[in-house]
């Protein structure tokens, strides 16, 4: 045995040729993270459309038998859980946890192995939800109430499975959080103080906060409501001094800041959009700011706008009146900037600013009628009927759907290096606002002219609703179409879309300035942060030095004397 | 929905007058975004006027917003105070209250509606009321939650196991009023429907009477034949 002939630099232990799902599998990176929460989140945006469309086959003429009302029951359970927990809220921190560390110039995450235990726990949560058709899935509806979710009401396991996988799902995303929290005080460029973060960032520190509030009073309910089930607790039992109501408060605060949160990404992916499709710097940056900031705090304070016909005083309900129409101030300054913003540039409508541009449209239309549910009297009138269905659709529609696509749209280059297929995006954003347009405007006159209640399985021949319902199901069918256009663009377009480069958008943010996809470490240098518009400041100044060089050049080749 | 109650009057008037707020700001929000989007769709490579902030318009657009806020919030506190109002039991109602509302228990159980009255009837689906008469009803439970909803004559209210929830109205004129529960209740959640007869305070009266009478009847029967020895 001869030594070697001269010393080798080895990798010791580094296998370069991991399949690519154990590398997916056994990563702490954001990225990988981020893109299998993303994926995650598309798929089961599929799976609760095709319950939604189950449901409102049911619901296309009066007193259907095509589902049995168990069964109805349990596609509204699943498709509640499955479209919050499963697809609003992964896409929503898939994205913040891809995009947010790059916009900041971070070379990874401060603390992955808590993303890594997240993501772990938000797949056991998805594996539970849908191992319940090995059993029973729950019957209890989209957010069950105290005490029918009680083992006295319904004993199958069906409860217990829907409160371990929305437990662990929420735990899942509360470690995100914190990551994210950490990542973006700890992590940023230099020179990035908190005034030049880019609004997308910023929308994920909120988020990301409002998420540990409302993330853990959920998980201390679900464990309340496991231990009145298991252990004879009697937290939401009536009678031994437990409360049915308690129940309503910490699920509803945390339904309300979940709402509010998908609407700060939307808003902060807008923002970036419009700031690059226009061509302008977002108009009044530091407003929309504090309007994110503000939005995450009053909204979630409005909660118990959901219990205006409970047995509640009329105090609180005033109170939840003020903070709901106190959140038209925030609200209403964050898309008239956005507006604003696009106002005077050079718009190119690309895809992501056409569903961005959607996603205005429909969260305006979900909060301006939302405002009729927050008036206590109309409340009385309106709660629980088909109008607040469509109200609720339209912001989250427009925040989940319209604002989660536009990101797609816009970050996919970076994720994947390649664009998505513009005329299929485009076909397929029109295809979707004709889907919400025709499946939910019939269901704000069902219910707020009809009064047709929601959850039911059935409705009766002589309500006057049966025009409605017709078209509303028609339009459901329609929107699921639209959205597998996109799913199935998204897919295409990962391995046969057309070359991307590192800056397809000519954006001014970090996440620009890296390749695309990403190294495993981000950057390899960043520039000096001196404004919120990094990539733009060098974009000038090479500009700048080449007039200067140009001009040089021009001096010296004329003619002496 | 017709409204045959004082109380739902100031009910739909609210309701109008969010509707035209949220039609206002809808309108306002489509104009301004179809105005920018075909005004400014511009060509790629063309640099705009870089604005970043507009200090004083920003301020105008927060006053006009809270001015609006808060004007939806007097509207909202004045029509629910009103909605709220006690009713007073008029000249054709029934006169033995003495301006006293009448109280009816109604229980939501799955998945029926159960209604008391003050002599000791009940009454199952079918709630039965005088005309022109202050109604207090205590909504309650027996087991899960429920909304009685009957939105022509009342607003709606839960049904919380362990808590009441008093609804008041007063119905203007006679005939039957189809209601249901709005709240996810389990199975038969959709066909746990109620129906309000508004009757004339004689035939009310009536109504009450032979009502308990055969209860009366019908208890008596069942004790009789479990003193027998029989099965009931």
């Amino acid at each position: 045995m001869s030594p070697s002939p001269r010393p080798e630099l080895v990798a010791d232990g580094y296998s370069a040729g991991r399949p690519r799902w154990v590398q997916l599998a056994t990563s702490a990176d954001h990225k990988e993270i981020g893109q299998v929460l993303l994926t995650g989140a598309l798929g089961f945006l599929f799976i609760a459309l095709v319950e939604l469309v189950l449901m409102r086959i049911q619901l296309l003429v009066p007193e259907n038998t095509f589902l049995s009302p168990v069964a109805f029951n349990r596609m509204l359970s699943l498709y509640g859980a499955s479209a919050i927990f499963f697809f609003a809220l992964p896409l929503v921190f898939g994205l913040f946890y891809y995009v947010a560390p790059l916009q900041i110039g971070a070379r990874g995450t401060a603390l992955p192995r808590l993303g890594q235990v997240g993501l772990a726990l938000w797949v056991a949560g998805a594996t539970v939800l849908y191992a319940t058709f090995l059993f029973t899935p729950s019957e209890a509806g989209v957010n069950p109430l105290a005490p029918l979710n009680e083992v006295a009401f319904l004993s199958n396991n069906g409860v217990d499975a829907w409160a371990t996988a929305t437990g662990l799902a929420t735990l899942g995303f509360v470690l995100l959080s914190v990551n994210l929290v950490a990542t973006l005080r700890t992590m940023r460029a230099p020179g990035m103080a908190w005034r030049r973060v880019p609004l997308f960032a910023w929308a994920t520190a909120v988020g990301s906060w409002l998420m540990v509030v409302v993330g853990s009073v959920l998980l201390a309910a679900l464990t309340m409501l496991m231990i009145d089930r298991h252990y004879d607790g009697i937290f939401f039992a009536d009678g031994s001094g437990g409360a049915p109501l308690l129940w309503q408060h910490l699920s509803w605060i945390f339904y309300t800041g979940a709402y509010m949160l998908i609407l700060i990404f939307a808003f902060g992916a807008i923002a970036e959009i419009a700031a690059t499709f226009s061509r302008k710097p977002l108009f009044n940056r530091n407003v929309v700011m504090a309007c994110l900031a503000a939005i995450a705090v009053i909204g979630t304070l409005a909660w118990m706008q959901n219990m205006l016909t409970a047995p509640i005083g009329i105090g609180w309900m005033y109170f939840a009146m003020l903070m709901s129409l106190a959140l038209i101030v925030p609200f209403g300054l964050v898309l008239f900037n956005l507006i604003a913003t696009l106002a005077g540039g050079t718009l190119r409508m690309r895809a992501p600013l056409l569903f961005a541009i959607g996603a205005i449209f429909a969260i305006g239309i979900g909060l301006a009628s939302e405002l009729c549910h927050s008036l206590v009297a109309a409340a009385w009138h309106l709660k629980n009927t088909t109008d607040s269905t469509a109200a609720t659709h339209f912001a989250l529609i427009g925040g989940a759907v319209f604002g989660g696509f536009a990101a797609l749209h816009y970050w996919f280059p970076k994720m994947t290096g390649r664009t998505m297929g513009e005329t299929l995006a485009k076909i397929s954003f029109w295809t979707i606002l004709a889907g919400l347009l025709l499946g939910f405007v019939p269901l704000f006159f069902a219910g707020a002219e009809q009064g047709q209640v929601v959850d039911a399985y059935k409705y009766f021949a002589g309500s006057g609703v049966t025009a409605y319902n017709v078209i509303a199901s028609i339009g459901v069918f329609v929107l699921f179409a639209g959205v597998l256009l996109t799913i199935l663009n998204a897919v295409f377009s990962r391995a046969n879309g057309p070359a991307a480069g590192h800056d397809p958008w000519a954006g001014d943010t970090l996440e620009w300035f890296t390749l695309s996809p990403p190294e495993p470490h981000n950057f390899d240098v960043l520039p000096d942060v001196r404004s919120p518009r990094p990539l733009r400041d060098i974009r000038i100044a090479i500009g700048n030095r080449t007039r200067r060089s140009e001009q040089a050049a021009a001096r010296e080749s004329q003619p002496v004397a | 929905m017709a409204s045959h109650s004082p109380g739902t009057d100031q009910i739909d008037t609210l309701l109008w007058i969010g509707t035209v707020a949220a039609a206002i700001l809808i309108v306002a929000l489509v104009g301004a975004l179809l105005f920018v989007v075909r005004r400014y769709r511009g060509e790629r490579g063309a640099e705009p006027r870089q604005l970043r902030s507009g200090r004083r318009l920003q301020f105008r657009v927060a006053g006009v917003l809270t001015i609006f806020a808060a004007l939806l919030f007097v509207l909202g506190v004045v029509f629910t105070e009103k909605a709220r109002e006690q009713p007073s039991t008029g000249d054709a109602g029934l006169a033995s209250l003495k301006g006293e509302p009448l109280k009816i228990k109604a229980t939501g159980q799955q998945w029926l509606w159960r209604y008391d009255y003050p002599n000791g009837a009940f009454s199952y689906y079918k709630l039965v009321v005088p005309e022109d008469t202050a109604i207090e009803l205590e909504v309650v439970s027996t087991d899960v939650v429920h909304t009685w909803n009957v939105e022509e004559l009342a607003r709606k209210a839960d049904a919380v196991p362990g808590k009441t929830n008093e609804v008041l109205f007063i119905a203007d004129e006679p005939g039957v009023y189809d209601g249901d529960s709005a709240t996810l209740s389990g199975q038969a959640y959709a066909a746990m429907r109620t129906e309000v007869d508004v009757v004339s305070p004689k035939e009310y009266e009536e109504f009450v009477e032979k009502q308990g009478e055969e209860i009366d009847a019908a208890e008596e029967r069942v004790v009789g034949l479990i003193e027998n020895g029989e099965t009931p």
